[in-house]
């Protein structure tokens, strides 16, 4: 969020609404109402001290009302901007909060006034403490709503979604149970900066409660909600029920009621083991009836079937927290009308066709993502997020702007330090509880230091200007700012100082306001104590500081993508038609991997033909210009980021340099060799076996020389078990529907056995509903067991232990369909593995930088995932990914150069003894051993890899790594200059 | 509050033996849960000196002892949790190089408690003001450091 708000080119307009759109892709005319905020955002500094003495007290919105604030606030602490806004609804001065009645008689009064020509104020009732407060005038109650017209190339929907409003399932209680709450006023509660610091209470009494029981499901897969399903709620119970114990072990028992729990996304499963592991919670599979109260102990007790145990339950409970569905957002129906898009049958924006591209809404140059479509988890909407980016950028081509600085002249800063030291007053925040006076005072004592001046905000405009003059003024080279946290200070008084040719890294920060006043507000002396130490540290750091410099080095604007299946068709389309030059190569002789013939005849959930949907995708290629090598091959890589070079084997051979790579290799299919009479049994077939018979012809399907009349599903085969992949293939639950519905279209009777069904993507939940209408069966296998295929020479019927009935079945069948899953594929895993140094997870497939942060990213900059190479998914959140990979590959091919970071770690190559360990322990593969000599070898650091965190520093055994700007002379320094004043008595 | 009963209070804290700690810090989490117990104004002791680093795979058991040589009472190492490492592995070579820092701390003949690794996250603001009230009372139990110099004067 700070990225964002901080960036250049983006522009945040917060507190305001579209009301108009206008125009066509790429010269789109939006009308934006900015609404009245009544804090000047050009003026507020977010001190905060408007707030401390507004005296109107209401519900916090970001803690669910959980928590107060004031009429003046900031919505939440890390909001961006900082910008503080009033409530109208509740301040004194604005008229929100009172009757109609009140106002005509305020407004008489008023009207007396002005004809008496007493004072006049457009305030009606005047509190005006804030307009006192505020000590740089930003409080502007006459402020009135502006609207702007912006004139842009595209348009991204992404208003997410709100909660399923549980009152409307009265059984459950909430809104009349004081201890029914829902999963997000839950999750409040459990965060650490959130109403209750992390500690769980019941609202009733504030007490910890010692059984917490979660109800999955609220409001979503039908029943009196929405018949989808919401995706995140699964592992948010999981996730929660874990937080919880590991904070307050008063809490004694949590129950999860699921109905299927649907860990499907990377990790997830191993997620859920550990909760099993750790007995974090109890998992009851049922749906309770209703939530009762017992008056006696003004306890609650919920009504459910386990439906695994075969038993009616009563659990008593103390919290009772409701999972609820993730519903569209009020506003989401007018915007798409402003808009000119479609929205579908439960009111989520529609996409056109998610399997050509994910994020793409009905109009053109209109794009939609994250829960805005439909429930996500956070790591599906990152991808999306950064897939609109990719799309987007056609309609914004020969737009994009590089920013181009003009060299200024660098001041002089060598000899003898020359110190000035900054203190800031942050209005009342460091000031109403340090003695500025004293710590300027105080400074001006210490050696090197040649100016020290106090300041009322120093991140102010005027306050940069204080400093620019504080620097010419006394022709300094060392520079302290003690303010608050350098985390969001630092780049802007960075920017300030290079503004002047003032080598940024001369620059040192001091924490005295988040680490100092306002966490020892109540002990001032000590915080003077405190704050006079870590300034007298921080210029003992200053003085040690080095000058650097940013290094640059060509970037190459052009990408290799590997892997000519769907994301890699995608990722390369994507990045072609921004214009960057892209080679796409693949290993076999056509394009498409398992979307192309014979491996897939329909799409789920609306049955669209495979072939369709890749021959749209191929032509799009096509325009795009892409080189596109068959069978062709990658033999090595070499470089960094913006200079690969790849040499490719094949029907060419050549080498290629390119700035980037997208790695695009997919995964394999389970291969279930004897496994349920596989390689035995001629009527035992895996999915893709049916779904190539399925090409063939999708009205008859033949097996070993008859039509079978009945057919037998196995889910999970090779998934979710340990011994081959613990984890979830995603795509299974969902093909396996569609081929039964299929068969079962063509008369024959269809048994599915599952352990969950996991129907988690747009559309697929109704699927399931479809297909139980139409008479398919579904067989829960129970945990840690798994079916039987009986029969000799071919099988005749399928052996497991039905839960429900609580006895053995056997379902007489004439074909078995094993749903594999997925696999990593090799091998070429293990293959990119080797050249790229990329890491691979624990169930074999490439590790992403970052599930949240960095979903399409990896380890080696300039080197990303797109698609199932990362892990299963299914066409549309492949499709999602690939654009993901090809948006942030473009962010890398835009620039002009490789910025490097100055601040990374250098080898002193004379008191290098070259044993290596630098090079074992980096996990960016920086440090390298070079043979300078026969038999010598030292390790140098490669910048471009490096990100400067300085481990290899303290592992080297001969102190021959530096880190730059965190050198061990600048850490000593402190430590010393922290001991050598008094200690504190 | 009457002027002596205020006196009288200020007299029985100044009584009371404050510690010297010197507290090393991630930049990504540990130090920010620092800044996000500031945003929450979550108070605690303040007899605490903060060190930034990127990582805590930085810190270096050179730091710590130097901390100690120069008289520090307790020394607070901490990063981000394990697995949500910025430089992904980075606190778990803080881990190892903590095991060996422990042992050579207790070769010179100090207290074990006075030696402290957290992991703490950004969010955690509560956690580290709680980690921190904690660690100072640990270490005021146990008395001024063998090693500081005032105390060997005494």
């Amino acid at each position: 969020m700070l990225d964002a708000g901080r960036h250049p080119l983006i522009d945040v307009i917060s507190n305001a609404e579209v009301i108009g759109c206008e125009g066509k892709p790429g010269d789109f005319r939006v009308r934006v109402r900015k609404n009245k905020r009544y804090v000047r955002e050009d003026l507020c500094v977010a001190c905060g001290q408007c707030t401390d003495v507004c005296p109107v007290i209401a519900g916090n919105e970001f803690d669910v009302g959980l928590k107060a604030r004031k009429a003046i606030y900031r919505p939440f602490p890390q909001s961006v901007p900082a910008t503080y806004v009033i409530d109208p609804e509740f301040c004194l001065n604005l008229l929100g909060h009172l009757s109609e009645k009140q106002i005509r008689r305020l407004e008489k009064i008023q009207k007396v006034k002005q004809r008496k020509n007493l004072e006049y104020s457009s305030n009606i009732l005047p509190c005006g403490h804030c307009t006192e407060a505020c000590e740089v005038d930003a409080i502007d109650f006459d402020m009135q709503a502006e609207e702007t017209e912006l004139n842009v190339g595209a348009v991204l929907v992404a208003v997410g979604f709100q909660e399923f409003d549980a009152r409307k399932l009265g059984n459950y209680g909430y809104g009349r149970f004081p201890n029914v709450v829902t999963s997000l006023e839950f999750e409040r509660m459990l965060n650490a900066s959130g109403v209750t610091q992390g500690h769980v209470v019941r609202p009733s009494d504030m007490k910890t409660p010692k059984r917490i029981v979660f109800i999955q499901c609220v409001g979503a897969r039908g029943e009196g909600g929405r018949p989808y399903c919401s995706r995140f709620c699964c592992m948010n119970a999981v996730k929660d029920s874990m937080l919880v114990r590991q904070h307050d072990p008063e809490v004694e028992d949590v129950t999860i009621l699921y109905t299927d729990l649907r860990a499907f996304g990377k990790g997830f499963d191993d997620f859920v083991q550990r909760s099993l592991d750790e007995k974090s919670a109890t998992y009851i599979r049922g749906r309770p009836a209703k939530v009762d109260i017992v008056p006696e102990d003004d306890t609650l007790e919920v009504f459910v079937e386990d439906t695994l145990g075969h038993e009616q339950k009563r659990i008593p409970a103390d919290l009772v927290v409701l999972s609820v569905a993730a519903a569209p957002n009020d506003g989401a129906a007018e915007l798409s009308e402003i808009l000119g898009i479609d929205t579908d049958a439960y009111g989520f924006v529609s996409r056109r066709d998610a399997a050509v591209s994910a994020v793409e809404s009905t109009r053109d140059g209109v794009f939609v993502c994250g829960s805005a479509v439909g429930p996500q988890i956070i790591p599906d909407c990152v991808a999306q997020a950064s897939a609109v980016a990719a799309r987007a950028q056609l309609f914004l081509t020969g737009h994009r702007v590089e920013k181009h600085e003009e060299p200024v002249e660098p001041l002089d800063v060598s000899g003898k330090p020359r110190i000035g030291i900054l203190v800031c007053r942050c209005g009342f925040n460091i000031a109403g509880v340090l003695d500025i006076d004293d710590l300027v005072q105080y400074a001006t004592t210490i050696p090197d230091v040649v100016a020290a001046a106090g300041n009322t905000f120093a991140c102010s405009t005027t306050g940069q200007d204080d400093l620019v003059e504080l620097i010419r003024e006394h022709n300094l080279n060392r520079l302290v700012i003690a303010a608050c946290t350098p985390r969001t200070h630092e780049p802007i008084f960075r920017e300030t100082c290079a503004h002047i040719g003032f080598n940024p890294y001369l620059f040192e920060m001091v924490n005295i306001r988040d680490q100092c006043s306002w966490v020892h507000a109540g002990q001032p002396l000590e915080a003077q104590e405190k704050a006079r130490a870590l300034i007298r540290m921080g210029v003992a750091r200053a003085r040690q500081l080095e000058p650097l410099h940013e290094g640059e080095v060509p970037m190459m604007h052009s990408a290799l993508v590997i892997g000519g299946g769907i994301a890699g068709i995608q990722a390369a389309t994507d990045l072609a038609v921004q214009g960057f030059p892209v080679t796409l190569v693949e290993k076999d002789k056509q394009l498409g991997g398992r979307l192309a013939k014979p491996h897939l005849k329909y799409l789920y959930p609306n049955m669209r033909p495979a072939s369709e949907v890749l021959t749209a995708k191929l032509k799009r290629l096509k325009d795009s210009g892409a080189r596109v090598l068959l069978n062709t091959d990658v033999e090595s890589i070499t470089g960094y980021v913006g200079n690969f070079e790849v040499n490719l084997k094949g029907e060419t051979e050549e080498l290629i340099q390119v700035g980037a790579i997208i790695l695009a290799i997919g995964a394999d299919l389970y291969d279930p060799k004897d496994e349920y009479g596989y390689s035995k049994l001629p009527n035992v077939i895996t999915s893709q076996e049916l779904e190539t018979m399925l090409v063939e012809d999708d009205k008859n399907v033949e097996v070993a020389g008859t039509r079978p009349k009945s057919a037998s599903f196995v889910l999970c085969v090779g998934s979710r078990d340990p011994e081959h992949f613990p984890g979830c293939s995603r795509y299974c639950c969902p093909t396996a529907i569609k081929q039964a519905i299929l068969l079962r279209r063509m008369g024959m009777d269809i048994t599915i056995f599952y352990r969950d069904i996991r129907t988690i993507s747009t559309g697929a939940e109704e699927m399931y509903r479809e297909a139980r209408g139409l008479g398919v069966l579904f067989i829960r296998i129970p945990e840690g067991d798994k079916v039987q295929v009986n029969g000799t020479d071919h099988a005749e019927s399928v052996r497991c232990f039905d839960d429900l009935l609580g006895r053995q079945l056997e379902v007489p069948t004439d074909l078995v369909v094993l749903s594999v899953g997925m696999q990593p594929k090799q091998p070429d895993t293990s293959k990119f593995h080797d050249i790229l140094k990329l890491s691979v997870g624990l169930d074999g497939f490439f590790m992403e930088l970052h599930p949240e942060l960095g979903p399409v990213e990896t380890t080696v900059e300039g080197v990303l995932l797109a698609g199932t190479v990362q892990g299963p998914k299914d066409i549309v959140d492949t499709v999602a990914q690939a654009s993901a990979a090809a948006a942030k590959a473009s962010v890398f091919l835009a620039h002009e150069n490789v910025r490097l970071d100055p601040a990374v770690s250098v080898v002193n190559e004379e008191k290098c003894r070259g044993c290596g360990t630098c090079a074992e322990i980096c996990e960016f593969h920086a440090p390298e051993l070079v043979e300078i000599e026969p038999g010598t070898f030292v390790a140098r650091i490669n910048a471009s890899l490096c990100k400067g965190c300085g481990t290899c520093t303290s592992w080297c055994p001969s102190g021959a790594i530096i880190s730059r700007h965190f050198t061990d002379r600048q850490v000593h320094a402190m430590i010393d200059a922290l001991f050598s004043a008094e200690t504190p008595k | 509050m009457t002027p002596t009963k205020t006196k009288r209070a200020k007299k029985a804290k100044s009584t009371q033996w404050n510690p010297n700690i010197v507290v090393f810090a991630c930049n990504w989490c540990s130090y920010a849960g620092a800044d996000t117990a500031g945003v929450s104004r979550i108070q605690h002791e303040p007899h605490f000196r903060m060190i930034r680093v990127m990582c805590s795979g930085r810190i270096q058991p050179g730091f710590v002892l130097k901390s100690f040589e120069k008289g520090a009472d307790g020394v607070l190492v901490s990063g981000c949790h394990i697995g949500d490492c910025h430089y992904i592995f980075g606190n778990e070579r803080a881990l190892e190089q903590f095991d060996k820092t422990k042992n050579m701390v207790r070769l010179l003949g100090l207290e074990e408690g006075r030696l402290r690794l957290e992991w703490i996250s950004a969010a955690e603001g509560a956690r580290f003001a709680e980690v921190i009230n904690e660690f100072t009372a640990q270490v005021r139990k146990l008395g001024p450091s063998p090693l500081n110099s005032d105390n060997r004067k005494r």
